[in-house]
């Protein structure tokens, strides 16, 4: 329409100019709108193939690249993957965690869509007693076999990222392999398939040089790269890269408490501490007078630590999810440390059911033992059950876990063997009329290591310090809030059944009759007994794991 | 049945792991799968949760749905689906689902249950006149269910009291687009946001709520592509903005009419366009004074600044796209902040072409086939009750007599609930919705249900908590069990089919109205020779023919050969163009008798509830991305509800400091009008000082039981965004 408009004539209010042309600049001077998108044309939105164009090279590995400045925090990946493999709702291959920055308005929302890093160094494969994964030689994507599983889930803990999941319904650890037979078919991952934005793509990454520079694998939400060189390239909006906090963390929830692995590391500590206390015993009675070793207590004894040992070897086996496979777990002896300990005590257990025999012999009059012998066979059952403990320890001190990630784990483990062999074989003394009180100070020495070691877990509490890890912090709070009263009768026990009543045995000694000797000592016992099971419960239910990112549901 | 105990002995001992359920294969369709998933057929049909309309397939092997898939050749989602489309199929095998019909709590057959809630209805019809039998339906049926359903209230039970739950909705997108252009219908088509080089979205959060809407705007290749938010919570849509606006709840019109004050004195407005095809435009420039960027500036807490360069994008932009959801309808001025809407895209010509348009983004799978074919708020195909030349249309199409045909809507959904209230109201029948998590102020709804003689409640899912108040529950077959038509907010109609048969005796919800016609002795009346959903949908071709929302060219064979079309599509057009985008309003020629839309001048109105120092937080409401609606379908999706467990309260921290509140604690949040006793407390930058937010999902923790029950007085929409309440420590 041309000439002057019917606006023009009538006198519209506003008229004192404003120029807005100032306040904004369109990036392109000239762009004109076109009749039709190609997303019409090509019938898709995401332009990028998703997936390498070209197979992999000499040195080379495919890898996820996760754009968080296109992740919108759908989920559908999470339920694309779900669906592509079948899985259980409680088994979540995929994951997609939520970090928060910036005060409101200028609110910075990150989501992190987060399937298997498929590091260059998988501590999930390091761990595996029985050879499950692999590092496929082509692809170098860390697969695992569920037929070689036995279900022992020694991955979940080492893994910082929390990738393999124990899938109840199956009884075996399963976890993401990057649809391998999908990419193998050049066919693209179910969840970059699914994702509206294009946000999760497959690429190539040089293993070299990505080990030598990894920074772009690190996020907030995200434990260290660098620890197992997770391969998963994320790309962050610029002002995220170093603040942000996970929505999750405000919470941690207690982990599972693996009751048939609180009794095996209970028992074969008692077993180990036992012999050690009857070797000492054994050993310290012929020189000084205040050890009364009767001869008679010695068969029954062994035997019944060997017994101890053997039945505790039996249960662990309970806590696997194919107990029937067991025998697998001794696959891995180079690198996994679950594979050590097995045949570690299962060599414990044989060197500690010669020792008893010795002692059948011996009793059944069949052999006469001599104190070289028994004295000899002793220290060997006593350092081959050191190694053994120390063996157990090492499975625990995975940097995934970070309050067991310390000697102080072995310090622990050790503290419970002394702890226990000594008060069992003292009482066991008394009742069979010997001399063994002196062994207290063995009880009140481990007694004194695990109120300390207690005490620095407490300490991490107070510290609002970033320098501890919140995964300390949150140890520190589970035994605090949480798991309150089972911490104070833990510790209380201890005090009285390690400390106290022990003192009191030694200072009173020889006045106290055989009879409130006994008595003291089963109660000693029982305290112990009891404290050092509470012990290991709140290990196993007090350690927070690294892992990703959650959302706001995730420890709740 | 003894089950054999030793069944689960290999894998309890560690010999079997199940390798067989985790396996894959391959398939010609999607390539590598898990084999259970895998299927003898692929029925093609569209999502049925939202409004987006996706295509899809459900794969079904032995007669059950095992999974879904995303059309790749869908001109809508090209392949994709939300987190809830990707489980699409779990709900179909729920456990409560409603198998049989149950009168008073015992299984009765068919024919009794119709017989009884014939002669309940006709009774309290005979004793209290017809009008005192009230219909609620819901945006959940097929095109044609809506068409016939229509019929049966108007023609067969003779009560105008019917309504649907899209009040809930989008009322006010219907009502805003009929004041602004003469009739309802969403101008643009989702390629829009494609296009545009500004896209505005208004209280919409496409991210939680209509995912497969952000592909779209990824799509978008534009060098100068901008996206503007205004959303007073920091939504995760708001993170994909350009320019974000948190604007303070309700002050939405104030920040429209300050960008547009803007726009009028820099001359940002198409004069010819406004004189040719307009009217009412000096009035709304002069309602414009007032809104000055700093009087703005203080309703809506935004800055000057900020005012200054939206308004200079907008003012800049080629093409402006500007969108809204709820944020926006939920309102008691719903309608009115719509008219603002179309006032900013009316003199900018934001209309009808590539790239521009104003756009409601709609709620349910085919609360677009309600509005067009219902009979409810309009005669069918957006004909007016008022209008005689209207009703003698629909008269001749139905072959009835003109007096049969009613000259007034009747009571809009919560009318029908004050109707109720007021005894006018004796009978109910609930068709497909769950208003005892859905409607506004619970406390009043149970009151007023609580007064009915008789109660019938149709769903899929029994029970529910709407179906345990019910005299009589119908059991209803479901998406994925039925074939008909939706409609998506870009007017575009899709087929969906039937994959699976219903469980138990479930009909589906055309058979249910087939069967309930025969009962009355009206069916050869009102639907002569019908035997499938296909008769219903010739006839409702032939009655929108001619209309703006003209389905005449519109065959299900069409559909099924092109996945989706956008009305308006004449018979005899060219087939080969069904596909292509098509937006109203192109030629300037609206749906008012003078052919010209109009300006409405509109002022900044106040929440119906201000806070105040015993009730000092505004509550908003809203989605979340994992679940539907009031959960009946995604409760039973096992996934979904691993994602998203439960409801939660979202509050700044700085107000939770003040209180002493700590981080995922339960908190007990209450109103004038009930209280959520126990409900986790999100401390988050997400929400400003002052406000909090619940999404709206939960039976348990209804937000519901919070909000009020004021109502939009044109579209009759609640206000569900604002309320005021206290939060406080939640008692152990």
């Amino acid at each position: 329409m041309g000439g002057p408009s019917v606006l023009d004539l009538v006198k519209l209010p506003l008229t004192e100019r404003i120029d807005l042309s100032g306040y904004y600049t369109p990036p392109a001077a000239e762009h004109i709108i076109p009749a039709t998108s190609s997303a019409h044309a090509d019938k898709k939105f995401v332009k990028s193939r998703l997936i390498p164009d070209r197979p992999l090279e000499e040195g080379e590995q495919y890898r996820f690249h996760f754009d968080a400045t296109k992740c919108i925090g759908c989920e559908c990946c999470v339920v694309a993957c779900n669906e592509q493999n079948n899985n259980p709702a409680d088994v979540t291959w995929r994951r997609v965690g939520e970090i928060e920055a910036g005060k409101f308005p200028d609110t910075k929302r990150l989501y992190l869509s987060m399937g298997c890093n498929h590091c260059l160094e998988p501590s999930c494969m390091s761990g595996c007693p029985t050879k499950a994964y692999s590092k496929d030689e082509k692809t170098g994507l860390v697969i695992h076999n569920a037929d070689s599983c036995i279900g022992c889930q020694y991955c979940v803990w080492n893994c910082p990222y929390g990738v393999p999941q124990y899938n109840s319904e199956r009884h075996v650890v399963t976890k993401c392999d990057m649809c391998s037979r999908r990419l193998a078919e050049g066919q693209v991952p179910a969840c970059a398939d699914a994702c509206p934005e294009g946000a999760i793509e497959i690429e190539i990454v040089n293993k070299e040089e990505w080990r030598k520079d990894h920074r772009l694998a690190d996020s907030p939400g995200m434990p260290e790269a660098r620890q197992t060189i997770s391969t998963t390239r994320i790309t962050l909006p610029e002002n995220v890269r170093s603040e942000g906090v996970a929505v999750s963390d405000y919470s941690v929830r207690p982990e599972h408490a693996h009751s048939s692995l609180v009794f095996f590391l209970c028992m074969t500590q008692l077993a180990v501490g036992g012999f050690i206390s009857l070797w000492l015993t054994d050993l310290l009675s012929s020189a000084f007078s205040f050890f009364v070793l009767p001869r008679t207590a010695l068969m029954p004894m062994a035997v019944g630590m060997f017994t101890a040992a053997a039945l505790s070897l039996g249960t662990a086996v309970l806590h696997l999810g194919r107990p029937i496979m067991a025998w697998k777990a001794l696959r891995n002896l180079r690198s996994s440390w679950l594979s050590r300990e097995i045949l570690l005590f299962s060599w414990f257990s044989v060197t500690a059911g010669a020792y008893a025999a010795l002692f059948a012999a011996d009793a059944f009059g069949v052999y006469s033992v001599s104190q070289t012998l028994r004295l000899l066979s002793g220290g060997i059952v006593a350092v081959s059950g050191i190694v053994a403990v120390l063996s157990s320890a090492f499975i625990y001190m995975v940097p995934a876990r970070p309050s067991w990630f310390s000697p102080v784990t072995a310090y622990r483990f050790l503290a419970t063997a002394f702890i226990l062999g000594s008060a069992v074989v003292a009482w066991l003394m008394a009742i069979a009329g010997g001399q063994a009180g002196m062994l207290y100070f063995v009880t009140i020495a481990g007694a004194m290591v695990q109120l300390m070691i207690l005490t620095r877990h407490l300490l991490h509490i107070a510290s609002s310090d970033s320098s501890v890890a919140r995964e300390l912090r949150g140890t520190a709070r589970l035994l605090t809030v949480n798991f309150r009263r089972i911490f104070s009768a833990r510790v209380a026990s201890l005090i009285a059944g390690g400390i106290l009543l022990p003192a009191m045995v030694i200072i009173l000694g020889p006045s106290l009759s055989p009879a409130s000797q006994v008595a003291i000592g089963g109660f000693i016992t029982l305290l112990l007994l009891f404290s050092e099971f509470a012990g290991r419960y709140l290990f196993f239910v007090t350690v927070v794991p690294k892992n990703m990112a959650g959302g706001f549901f995730h420890g709740k | 049945m003894a089950s054999n105990p030793f069944k689960h002995l290999p894998a309890i001992i560690g010999l079997d792991h199940s390798p067989e359920k985790y396996s894959y294969a391959n398939t010609e369709e999607w390539g590598i799968i898990a084999k259970e998933k895998t299927a003898d057929q692929w029925v093609r049909t569209t999502c049925g949760y939202c409004s987006v309309g996706c295509g899809m397939y459900i794969g079904v092997r032995d007669g059950k749905a095992v999974s879904v898939k995303g059309d790749p050749d869908h001109p809508v989602n090209y392949g994709k689906l939300c987190p809830k489309g990707l489980a699409e199929h779990h709900f179909l095998n729920a456990t409560n689902r409603a198998k049989f019909p149950v009168l008073h709590g015992a299984r009765v057959s068919w024919n009794e249950a119709l017989n009884v809630m014939v002669q309940q209805f006709q009774g309290v019809q005979i004793k209290y006149g017809n009008d005192s039998l009230g219909v609620i339906s819901t945006g959940q049926l097929v095109t044609e269910e809506f068409y016939t359903l229509g019929k049966l209230v108007q023609l067969g039970f003779n009560t105008r009291n019917y309504d649907g739950n899209t009040t809930l909705c989008m009322a006010s997108a219907v009502s805003g687009y009929k004041r602004s252009f003469g009739s309802d219908g969403p101008p643009g088509a989702y390629e829009d946001m494609a296009l545009a080089d500004c896209i505005f979205l208004v209280g919409a959060n496409i991210a939680d709520n209509h995912p497969i809407l952000t592909c779209w705007l990824q799509a978008n290749e534009n060098p100068n592509k901008h996206l503007i938010v205004a959303d007073p919570r920091a939504t995760k849509t708001a993170q994909m903005a350009d320019t974000y606006l948190p604007l303070k709840p309700r002050s939405d019109v104030a920040l429209l009419n300050g960008i547009m004050h803007l726009l009028i004195r820099n001359g940002s407005y198409n004069k010819e366009f406004i004189a040719a095809h307009t009217t009412g435009f000096e009035e709304f420039v002069r309602s414009l004074e007032p809104y000055t960027p700093e009087s703005v500036s203080a309703t809506t807490g935004l800055p000057v600044q900020i005012l200054y360069k939206s308004a200079s994008v907008i003012a800049q932009a080629r093409a402006l796209f500007v969108a809204w959801s709820m944020g926006v309808n939920h309102s008691d001025q719903g309608t009115e902040t719509v008219n603002a809407i179309n006032n900013l895209c009316l003199m900018t010509q934001s209309i009808g072409r590539p790239g521009a348009s104003s756009f409601s983004i709609t709620g349910q799978c085919n609360a677009m086939g309600s509005r067009e074919s219902s009979c409810t708020s309009s005669l069918p195909a957006y004909r007016n009750y008022e209008s005689a030349a209207d009703r003698a249309d629909m008269a001749r199409l139905w072959n009835v007599d003109l007096a049969e045909i009613p000259d007034k809507r009747g009571f809009a959904y919560p009318d029908i609930i004050e109707a109720i209230m007021q005894g006018e109201i004796k009978a109910l029948w609930v068709i497909a919705t769950n208003p005892l998590v859905s409607y506004p102020n619970q406390k009043f709804l149970k009151d007023a249900l609580s007064r009915l003689e008789f109660l019938v409640v149709q769903d899929c899912f029994h029970p529910t908590p709407t179906t345990e108040l019910a005299d009589l529950v119908l059991p209803a077959s479901v998406w994925g069990e039925k074939e008909g038509t939706y409609t998506n907010s870009e007017r575009r109609v899709s087929k969906a089919n039937k994959a699976v048969s219903p469980p138990g005796e479930a009909m589906s919800d055309f058979d249910i109205f087939l069967e309930i016609s025969r009962k009355l002795g009206v069916v050869e009346k009102i639907y002569p020779g019908w035997r499938t959903v296909a008769d219903a949908f010739n006839e409702w071709r032939q009655v929108s023919k001619g209309r703006l929302c003209d389905y005449s060219g519109i065959t299900y064979d069409l559909l099924e050969k092109v996945g989706g079309v956008q009305w308006p599509f004449k018979e005899g057009e060219d087939l080969s163009t069904a596909v292509n985008p098509r937006r109203l309003y192109g030629d300037g020629m609206f749906q008012h008798d003078d052919a010209k839309a109009k300006f409405f001048a509109v002022e900044n109105k106040n929440m119906p509830e201000m806070p105040n120092g015993e009730y000092p937080f505004v509550l908003n409401t809203g989605r979340t991305v994992e679940h539907w609606h009031t959960m009946t379908k995604t409760a039973n999706v096992e996934i979904l509800q691993k994602l998203s467990p439960e409801a939660w309260v979202e509050m700044n921290p700085a107000d939770a400091e003040r209180l002493g509140l700590k981080q995922g604690e339960n908190v007990r949040v209450e109103s004038r009008r009930g209280s959520i006793e126990k409900i986790a407390l999100r401390i988050t930058e997400i929400i400003g000082v002052g406000q909090i937010f619940i999404p709206f999902h939960w039976f348990k923790t209804n937000a519901n039981n919070l909000t009020i029950n004021a109502f939009d007085p044109y579209s009759r929409e609640p206000n569900y965004k604002q309320a005021a309440v206290k939060v406080e420590r939640a008692s152990q």
